[in-house]
């Protein structure tokens, strides 16, 4: 019961499904199983690193200068970007055009950086949320929720896709048509 | 209409940036509920993205491409402090509104990405038009869903009220946001595909999805 | 092609009777409003399904009458006091965003009824979940004086239930207009599930999952009583009959369809016990939609298995005679 308690909030607590962040991503790395493996690892990755380094700005950078906090966020994500393409080529250089690839599109994009600011937030809200262990772990959850959006939509892809679909829906309308009506359940959960 | 035209100004209706190319959606879902926060998404966006790009277009195009989208996203969130220092003039309820969706504009997929596979191929003066297109076209988008969305969920226009029996609250919410998103986008295929009088191909069920 | 075709339209039919037989309890209880209501729904899932289906370049034929047994079951979940124009914008919703933007009947992905009573429930939903008591009749365009919470409602807050087990089968006790009467509901489903018009997979383990937790875990202190409340109340039994074990969404195999009804039991009962979340077996049927499909794409794979092995095998004995003329 527990178990099923957790699996819930996990849902309801989904970046993607509730706050739409990384719908283009998501769409990418729904296309197939290997695309959706390799950024939504690559996603987590940056979100649960990401948010400590985000921990770590968030401690120097005096309140009169949170404007800049969009900068210094970007510079991490910037120097994470650098140190994960070199990691990759040093690391497995034959599988190094593929995982490129996935680097680049999860860098900068809405996920991260939402998950960042959306972090923060939460910290800003609530002082008891504002540890270096509270930021990972949220962090690291928003990339299990960004897996598990990515999953949700994976199930559907080749149905949303049929030739069956109205042309004008087929492909990325009925995906967010989709999304929608799986999001509209889980708010109806809240 | 010739391809160089389709290019300049297709950002409006023939390959508009939201519906078409699904950029910078999250912040449609999500503020896109009202008239108010149009208005101040419409001014961030297009300050933010009109000056970085601009200033983007004097990066050096040799430098590797990693090194250039980091660059980019630097100079947008540089870009994004005056922005929001004059919104805090000009809109001081928009930020609290929109809230963090105000930065993550800065580091939408039009600067970050599209900068380096669309708009720094072309000359400097098309490129400066097929930009503006292309935030008229996000304007645009912005514009109605917040328009429809204010007056079916909260049955007002502009904050003003408006005689609409049922209000659809379910509208003002994220999952509102989706749906009405993408009924839109299948609604602008569908009129692209009248207009271009492509109808022989919508019926043959060939995909007319913009990948 | 054409069996195919008889047998959907055989399935639509089964289903209609056994969803007219409800409404007709529901006139019984509510008089003659909801019928009205029953008949709005069904009239604007048919003009929606008109002009859609034109949209689509495609002809209504008399496989498209399914839109309707959607109309009612949505119909049925509904106070009979709806408002006629939210119950007309929950059957266009349906129609249109839960069903033909998909693709229509060729291509199903959501219950349209479970969807659209989820986009009613986040936007009227004190609408949605406010009931006259049975017996109270109201006219076809009054308001009613007094409405009341449904007895699940009661029951899932409280963990009391006052009335007999007689009213309870009868479904003499106030709720949604057609999804109360427990003793037709258990005939219908027996039927539908003899006639293969329900898959007798997803309903056997939604009410095996609800019943063990309910046992396991029970909301009251007596076992018995919690079995016996926990699959009347929140529309578990109507939901299983007409959503959860619709053959459009669930599983082809049974085996496959009792488990995806099993843990739809499961979560909706511990959304109810632990959130009192009413009629949550709606919701919970629609976030197992990519469940649904995750299975029949499993289906797909293991079907297109079984065909190529026997291909597999008839070239192996080829190959094997080539390497003899070789030797």
């Amino acid at each position: 019961m527990f178990l099923i308690n957790e699996l819930i909030t996990l849902l309801v607590a989904n970046l993607i499904l509730s706050q739409a962040l990384g719908i283009s991503t998501i769409f990418i790395a729904a296309g197939s199983k290997k695309n959706l493996i390799g950024t939504a690892c690559v996603i987590t990755l940056f979100t649960t690193v990401g948010s400590a380094a985000a921990y770590a700005v968030d401690s120097m950078l005096p309140y009169d200068m949170k404007d800049l906090r969009l900068l210094l966020y970007t510079l991490v994500t910037g120097a994470m970007y650098v140190l994960l393409l070199t990691a990759a080529y040093l690391l497995c250089r034959g599988k190094y055009t593929d995982f490129r690839k996935y680097i680049h599109v999860s860098a900068f994009n809405c996920a991260v950086m939402g998950t960042l600011f959306t972090i923060n937030e939460r910290a800003v809200m609530d002082s008891s949320l504002f540890t270096l262990s509270e930021y990972v772990s949220a962090g690291f959850e928003a990339g299990i929720g960004f897996i598990i959006a990515a999953l949700i939509l994976t199930a559907a892809y080749r149905k949303l896709n049929l030739s069956k679909v109205p042309a004008s829906f087929r492909g990325f309308p009925a995906m967010l048509v989709y999304l929608g009506i799986i999001s509209m359940a889980v708010y109806s959960l809240k | 209409m010739t391809n160089r035209n389709k290019l300049l100004f297709g950002g409006i209706l023939g390959d508009n940036i939201v519906l078409s190319g699904l950029m910078v959606i999250s912040p449609v879902i999500i503020c896109g509920d009202t008239l108010k926060n149009a208005e101040a998404l419409i001014y961030a966006f297009s300050a933010i993205t009109f000056l970085s790009v601009l200033i983007s277009s004097f990066v050096p195009r040799k430098l590797p491409y990693t090194a250039k989208i980091i660059i980019y996203a630097v100079i947008s969130a540089l870009v994004y402090i005056p922005v929001r220092l004059a919104a805090l003039e000009f809109y001081p309820d928009s930020i609290g509104r929109i809230g963090i969706y105000y930065p993550l504009l800065a580091v939408n997929s039009l600067i970050v990405f599209q900068t380096e596979a669309r708009f720094f191929r072309m000359k400097k003066l098309d490129m400066i038009i097929s930009l503006i297109f292309c935030i008229i076209g996000f304007d645009a988008v912005m514009l109605i869903t917040g328009f429809l969305r204010e007056l079916l969920a909260y049955g007002t226009i502009n904050s003003k009220i408006a005689d609409v029996n049922i209000l659809t609250k379910g509208f003002a919410q994220p999952f509102g946001g989706f749906i009405f998103l993408g009924l839109m986008c299948g609604g602008y295929r569908f009129i692209r595909a009248v207009v271009s009088k492509d109808s022989s191909k919508t019926r043959s069920g060939e995909d007319v999805s913009d990948k | 092609m054409l069996k195919k075709a008889r047998k959907e339209r055989h399935i639509w039919l089964d289903i209609m009777i056994t969803l007219l037989t409800l409404e007709l309890m529901s006139y019984f209880y509510y008089g003659i409003r909801s019928v009205v209501l029953a008949c709005v729904c069904i009239f604007t899932a048919l003009v929606a399904e008109i002009v859609s289906l034109r949209f689509m370049k495609r002809k209504f034929t008399a496989d498209d009458l399914n839109c309707t047994s959607d109309a009612l079951i949505l119909a049925l979940m509904f106070p009979a006091i709806m408002n006629y124009k939210i119950a007309a914008i929950a059957v266009l919703f349906a129609i249109i965003a839960a069903k033909n933007v998909f693709g229509g009947r060729w291509n199903m992905i959501f219950s349209p009824a479970a969807a659209a009573y989820i986009f009613v429930l986040t936007s009227w939903n004190r609408e949605l979940l406010q009931y006259t008591a049975p017996h109270v009749k109201t006219g076809v365009f009054e308001t009613p004086a007094v409405l009341v919470n449904s007895a699940s409602h009661t029951f899932d807050l409280t963990g009391t239930m006052d009335h007999t087990d007689f009213e309870i089968l009868l479904g003499n006790f106030s709720g949604p207009s057609g999804a109360v009467s427990i003793l037709l509901l258990a005939v219908a489903a027996v039927v539908l599930m003899f006639r293969g018009s329900i898959s007798a997979g997803a309903f056997i383990g939604m009410i095996s999952g609800t019943g063990f937790f309910a046992v396991v875990t029970p909301s009251v202190a007596s076992r018995s009583d919690s079995l016996k409340y926990s699959l009347v109340t929140n529309m578990v039994l109507f939901a299983a009959i007409y959503i959860v074990s619709d053959v459009r969404i669930a599983p082809k195999r049974n085996y496959y369809a009792f488990f995806y009804g099993l843990f739809i039991g499961i979560i909706s009962y511990v959304l109810v016990l632990t959130s009192a979340k009413e009629n949550a077996v709606v919701i919970v049927s629609v976030l197992f939609t990519p469940i649904a499909l995750g299975f029949k794409n499993l289906e797909k794979r293991i079907e297109l298995a079984v065909k190529e092995e026997p291909a597999a095998a008839e070239d192996a004995p080829a190959s094997g005679e080539e390497a003899a003329v070789d030797d």
